[in-house]
């Protein structure tokens, strides 16, 4: 077989999900064979997404690659279809790249390990699943089925209100997903020809009302799950109650779903309603940033600060989409991508914080700097890192937001100074919970009651190994960003001069940065 | 000669390389790696001799002329956007170069001293690379986004550092104020960038300043909007160099070690400030608004920092007010266009300045032996006094330093400050007549620093004042103002010593009187003291060497030579004169009150009550900020928590709407009923779609 002709992608779809079927049938009896397995699988899975990308996929091709289309029910013109492109391949290998390591963070798991891993792996395929499908269908199918397994490591293995928090969970999404299948289904049987192919989709000449309905209800579903405010509120309860690795999967990737949906339907599909929708993106996005910002700062629960953290960060994404600029969508996606690797290692620092003290109230912390010094030195890279300190991820992405939305032509001045100014406000007051919360943990003297908990040792290796494993790229992106900006700059361009063509003001202007002066510096 | 500036890059990356084996072996090997405590040392050590001796080099060749050398290479693009990174070498880049370098060394040899018995001594070593890195690496930046970067990440390191001792909440607290003060300036600054790029297109400096002017003249941007964008700028080195009215996060900064006190809160991040407004000159020398601005904010600091600094009895505060009220004058001279000076005095600032707090370091360290690690007695001058027995050298370099703080001639901050003064007058009176009266402000502090320290009797053993000033501190925590401090300071941060502090018995305090402090800190204040008096000498008015190679980017050569053609002798003595004047009569004044007695300092304090107490409590700056931000802040916050929990939480949970159907409604639900029967309906779904599959 021809090696280019190979079904790369559903291999590395099906292959995870393949495997956690074995689970159930493994000789296993103290748990331990079971997590081996589970992390030889993500391991392999994330070796063939490198292989395959690396040896298949080619940069400077917006278009999609690696495509497969199988039909499957064709009464219902359901096709097994999968491709990447700029915008999902990145989000694939941080997909496979976090749940390797949340895997490997799921370690001490000794309640229903068997089940546990089943759902890890199966949740490792349904995740790259949503980002590969290129049918609106099948889409909507591996949405659902990914909350499956959310839920139920939710309830199972959650903190004291799991319950509650699950349910909570369970009705938001599935409620806000309601919205994608009637969404999709009106698409697909608008104009002459059925279908639910995504291009095919997105070639239709739709009518704006149209688009704008559809707009709308594929944005309260992706609202629900990025969070926008005010759809938000499932989130702390959801964070608050998961165990670690369940939180890195939440924050890494879980509310990237959102994103990558939100750019690839509402902005790709409906670009005329986009131009519509931009500017309550922009606004909804400052809110974000701001809102649960303070938010995240009066929290007095460890776990439900760093969620709302999450949330006041994914803000940024939302400018960025709304900026019909290269630089702004591409900061977008950067961000997307860095708040996946400073997410999870945040969640995964309060876990392990969680297990040594006990407690996730911070007025019952202090001063457990001097007996944790590993714990603190990595909380707090996590922590600058978090709050956009230069040389990580994080600060590049914000910049580039920055810098595109300032730069965007689709907006008055006054409205750019106005959004501009209240984002900034978000970078101060980022610093301060942040720090706070470091404060509130790490400095003082040492609290008696918690120094004398046998629990409270320094991180072991593993632990130090997961958070260098995610140190490594977001200090790798934030020291040469065009590594990975290259990866997926060419589909964002494309994209973006498709958003700025439905601009009827934009749409005979060139992209701004060059309609300006030449940006070129430095170069002598 | 091309060589070096092809390797230049090595400058910023040999720090950084060590900070991070350093850090690495830190956090891999933690016993071994602390256990080789002046290997790591000697390796760091070294490695920044290195950088030193590079940019000793480039200073050189920049003197005999060579051209500015700009290396790039792109760093992140997206479309039609590139940016590039990379670095610079030009006059005032090599100039920076060699003042960070040589003045961080010193203070890295001081460091073995000083930090001899803490137990983070290697970690202290991993944080001096970093700082030394990024500042490196900022002044060697090509363009204003590097410059941000790295002015971020300097401030990083200042947050470490001042919470270096993480055990003790009052450096906490510093620790976070710096960070989110400089954070508010950074915002400025952000903002500025954002806006000049908006405006032209550009990140560079040259550029950025002739596009904006030619814009303003055209037309196409409003006067008032480039205002805005200098003034925005201006606000990051405000913060960084602590400048009114965000200069309150340098005095708690004095919380952290003292060596970083006298690298990063003297010597070079807090000039920092001072050499952005430089960099950015092409853009704010056509805004004379803005210039306006920074001129007189730098004048009001200056003022404002001295008068604070007259009542201080901590040395170390009292030197943190006289960094804020010098930074006013640079950032003075560079408002009114005296470009020169601002940077001369930049220059032989970061030297007596390092050396008065490496001396007052120094002065806390012998200190300790008769007090005991505690902060509150071994810092405060009210406890010293004729120390200069004991300590001869750091004596006679603490007060070299005070005489070139002064502006006695020939020490180096005469000269500078001189030629501040001296363009003040030209331009504006009433900023000279500020300067000048701070002048004499700054000689009688400065003396009252000295002679409390190092003249008189030594008063480290009166038990009463000892009591006094214990049962002040604690007075202070009990109403709230001041956090408990551990009673244990610099030099040790041994939990058994903490212990038996407690215990009303310091085993440190092992002395009757303080001692000189061992060679490798007495060394660096030596070596520090030859500049201090010396360097002042290559910008004297009769033949200004550093004029003629530090001048405004706007400014030729020629120009520069014509205006030191036009020097007048009978006006410079006039000038010079009158300084050392007002000088002289603040040393008289300090001398009268507390060298010789006979003016009791307390009973003019009792006659300006007020004056007294606004500069005993800073302004009441702290109060004011802690009261309008700190606290509305939280309450804000509250606020908004309150709202998302009830409000919009309840409102999208339909709560009420669940309530209102049956109390069971939610208890259903939680039940896993419902939801367990959504599971059904979905996996049925599935089914059959699978089936449909099949056939």
């Amino acid at each position: 077989m021809n090696i280019a002709n190979f079904p790369w992608l559903t291999t590395i779809i099906l292959f995870p999900i393949a495997a956690s079927l074995l689970i159930p049938i493994l000789p296993d009896k103290d748990g331990k064979t079971v997590r081996w397995y589970s992390l030889i699988v993500g391991l392999i899975d994330f070796a063939l997404i490198v292989y395959v990308f690396y040896s298949q996929y080619d940069f400077s091709n917006p278009d999609l690659q690696l495509v497969e289309s199988y039909p499957w029910i064709p009464q219902l013109d359901l096709n097994w279809s999968v491709g990447v492109d700029g915008l999902s391949m990145p989000l694939v290998i941080l997909t496979g790249f976090i749940t390797t390591l949340a895997t490997l963070a799921a370690w001490p798991v000794t309640l229903k390990p068997r089940l546990f891993y089943f759902l890890l792996l199966a949740m490792y395929g349904g995740q790259i699943a949503v980002f590969a499908v290129q049918d609106m269908l099948l889409f909507f199918l591996v949405w659902e089925l990914e909350l499956v397994p959310v839920y139920f490591l939710l309830s199972i293995w959650g903190g004291k209100k799991r319950q509650y928090a699950a349910t909570k969970f369970i009705l938001y999404t599935a409620g806000g997903s309601l919205f994608i299948l009637v969404a999709a289904l009106t698409m697909g049987f608008y104009g002459d020809t059925v279908t639910f192919d995504m291009r095919s989709l997105g070639l239709k000449d739709y009518a704006l009302n149209f688009q704008l309905w559809v707009y709308a209800g594929f944005l309260i579903a992706y609202a629900v799950k990025l969070p926008i405010f005010p759809l938000h509120t499932w989130l702390p309860d959801a964070h608050g109650e998961a165990t670690a690795p369940v939180h890195m999967l939440l924050a890494g990737i879980l509310l990237k779903m959102g994103g990558y949906a939100l750019i690839r339907m509402n902005a790709q599909m409906l670009p005329d309603a986009h131009a519509y929708f931009a500017p309550a993106l922009v606004i909804l996005g400052v809110v974000n940033i701001i809102y649960a910002a303070l938010t995240s700062f009066a929290q007095r629960n460890l776990k439900r600060k760093i969620a709302y953290s999450s949330i006041s960060h994914m803000g940024f994404v939302l400018i960025g989409i709304a900026t019909f600029t290269d630089l702004g969508l591409n900061g977008a996606v950067l961000q997307m991508v860095s708040h996946g690797l400073i997410g999870a290692s945040l969640f995964f620092l309060v876990g392990a914080t969680y297990d040594r003290t006990h407690t996730l109230m911070l007025d019952e912390m202090g001063g457990v700097g001097q007996k944790m010094q590993k714990i603190f030195a990595m909380f707090t890279t996590c922590s600058m890192a978090s709050l956009a300190l230069p040389g990580m991820s994080g600060f590049v992405a914000e910049l580039m937001i920055f810098v595109g939305f300032s730069n965007s032509d689709a907006y008055s001045p006054t409205f750019k100074i106005i959004v501009v100014f209240l984002m900034a406000v978000g970078v101060i007051l980022t610093p301060i919970y942040l720090l706070s919360m470091l404060r509130e943990i790490f400095y003082g003297a040492e609290n008696k009651e918690l120094i004398s908990h046998e629990a409270l040792i320094d991180a072991e290796p593993r632990e130090v190994f997961i958070i260098a494993c995610l140190l490594v790229p977001i200090i790798g992106i934030g020291l040469y960003p065009k590594m990975l900006t290259q990866v997926y700059d060419a589909t964002t361009v494309q994209l973006t001069a498709r958003l700025r063509d439905s601009v009827p003001s934009l749409a005979q202007q060139q992209v701004p940065t060059v309609s300006f002066r030449a940006p070129e510096i430095g170069v002598r | 000669m091309e060589e070096i500036y092809q390797y230049a890059w090595l400058i910023p990356v040999l720090p950084l390389v060590g900070a991070m084996l350093v850090g690495l072996g830190l956090i891999s090997w933690n016993q071994v790696t602390n256990r080789l405590r002046q290997i790591n040392a000697v390796f760091v050590v070294s490695l920044l001799g290195a950088a030193m001796f590079l940019s000793c080099a480039l200073l050189w060749s920049q003197i005999q002329g060579h051209a500015p050398y700009t290396r790039t290479l792109e760093w992140a693009a997206a479309g039609n956007f590139h940016l590039n990174m990379g670095y610079t070498i030009d006059h005032l880049t090599a100039l920076m170069l060699v003042i960070v370098t040589t003045v961080a060394f010193l203070v890295m040899v001081y460091t073995d001293g000083y930090m001899a018995h803490d137990p983070g001594y290697v970690r202290f070593y991993a944080y001096l690379s970093l700082f030394s890195s990024s500042m490196l690496g900022l002044v060697v930046s090509p363009n204003l986004v590097q410059i941000y970067i790295f002015w971020e990440l300097v401030g990083m390191c200042s947050y470490l550092l001042v919470g270096f001792w993480y055990d003790r909440p009052s450096a906490a607290d510093a620790a976070q104020k710096a960070f989110v003060v400089n954070r508010v300036g950074d915002f400025g600054l952000l903002l500025g960038i954002l806006g000049l790029y908006w405006a032209t297109g550009s990140f560079e400096f040259g550029e950025m300043g002739d596009r904006l002017q030619d814009l303003v003249q055209s037309g196409s941007i409003s006067n008032f909007l480039a205002i805005v964008f200098a003034i925005l700028v201006f606000l990051g080195p405000v913060a960084k160099s602590a400048q009114f009215p965000l200069h309150v996060w340098l005095p708690d900064a004095m919380e952290g070690p003292t060596p970083i006190s006298a690298l990063i809160h003297a010597a070079t991040m807090v000039a920092a400030g001072v050499f952005l407004i430089a960099r950015m000159y092409p853009i704010f020398e056509g805004v004379p608004a803005a210039m306006n601005v920074i001129a007189y904010t730098g004048a009001f600091t200056a003022f404002l920092g001295a008068t604070i600094a007259i009542t201080q009895n901590d040395i170390k505060k009292g030197l943190a007010y006289s960094t804020i009220s010098q930074l006013g004058y640079m950032v003075m001279a560079m408002g009114i266009g005296s470009y020169s000076a601002g940077l001369f005095h930049l220059m032989t600032h970061a030297y007596f300045k390092a050396m008065l707090f490496l001396g007052s370091g120094s002065v806390i360290h012998g200190m300790e032996a008769v007090v005991g690690h505690d902060p509150s007695l071994a810092q405060d001058m009210r406890m010293m006094g004729g120390l200069r027995k004991y300590m001869p050298i750091t004596a006679i370099t603490f007060l070299i330093g005070c005489l070139a703080i002064s502006g006695i001639p020939p020490f180096a901050g005469f000269w500078s400050k001189d030629e501040i003064l001296g363009n003040a007058f030209a331009a504006n009176p009433v900023l000279w007549a500020v300067g000048y009266l701070t002048a004499g402000i700054t000689a009688f502090y400065m003396f009252r620093m000295y002679f409390s320290t190092f003249e008189g009797k030594f008063r480290g053993n009166e038990t009463e004042i000892r009591h006094q000033l214990k049962s002040a501190d604690a007075m202070a925590v009990a109403a709230g103002f001041k956090e408990p401090v551990p009673a244990f300071g610099p030099g040790a941060m041994d939990t058994r010593e903490l212990a038996a502090t407690h215990a009303g018995h310091d085993p440190h305090a092992h002395s009757e009187y303080p001692h000189e402090s061992p060679w490798t800190m007495v060394l660096p204040l030596m070596l520090l003291a030859v500049p201090s008096m010396l360097v002042g000498l290559v910008g004297t008015p009769y033949a200004n060497y550093f004029e003629e190679f530090i001048f405004p980017p706007s400014e030729t050569l020629a120009e520069v030579a014509q205006k030191a053609a036009e020097f007048n002798q009978t006006e410079f003595f006039v000038m010079a004169g009158s300084s050392v004047g007002i000088s002289l009569i603040g040393i008289t004044l300090a001398s009268l009150m507390y060298l010789q007695g006979k003016i009791n300092p307390a009973a003019i304090a009792a006659k300006i009550k007020p004056l007294y107490e606004l500069s005993l409590n800073k302004w009441y700056f702290d109060d004011i900020y802690d009261l309008a931000f700190v606290k509305g802040l939280r309450r804000l916050a509250r606020q908004v928590m309150e709202v998302d929990f009830r409000v919009v939480d309840g409102a999208v949970n339909l709560t009420g709407f669940f309530t209102l159907i049956s109390g069971e409604g939610l208890k259903y639900l939680e039940n896993g009923r419902a939801q367990f029967y959504a599971l059904i309906v979905f996996g049925a779904v599935l089914g059959l779609v699978i089936l449909f599959g099949v056939t």
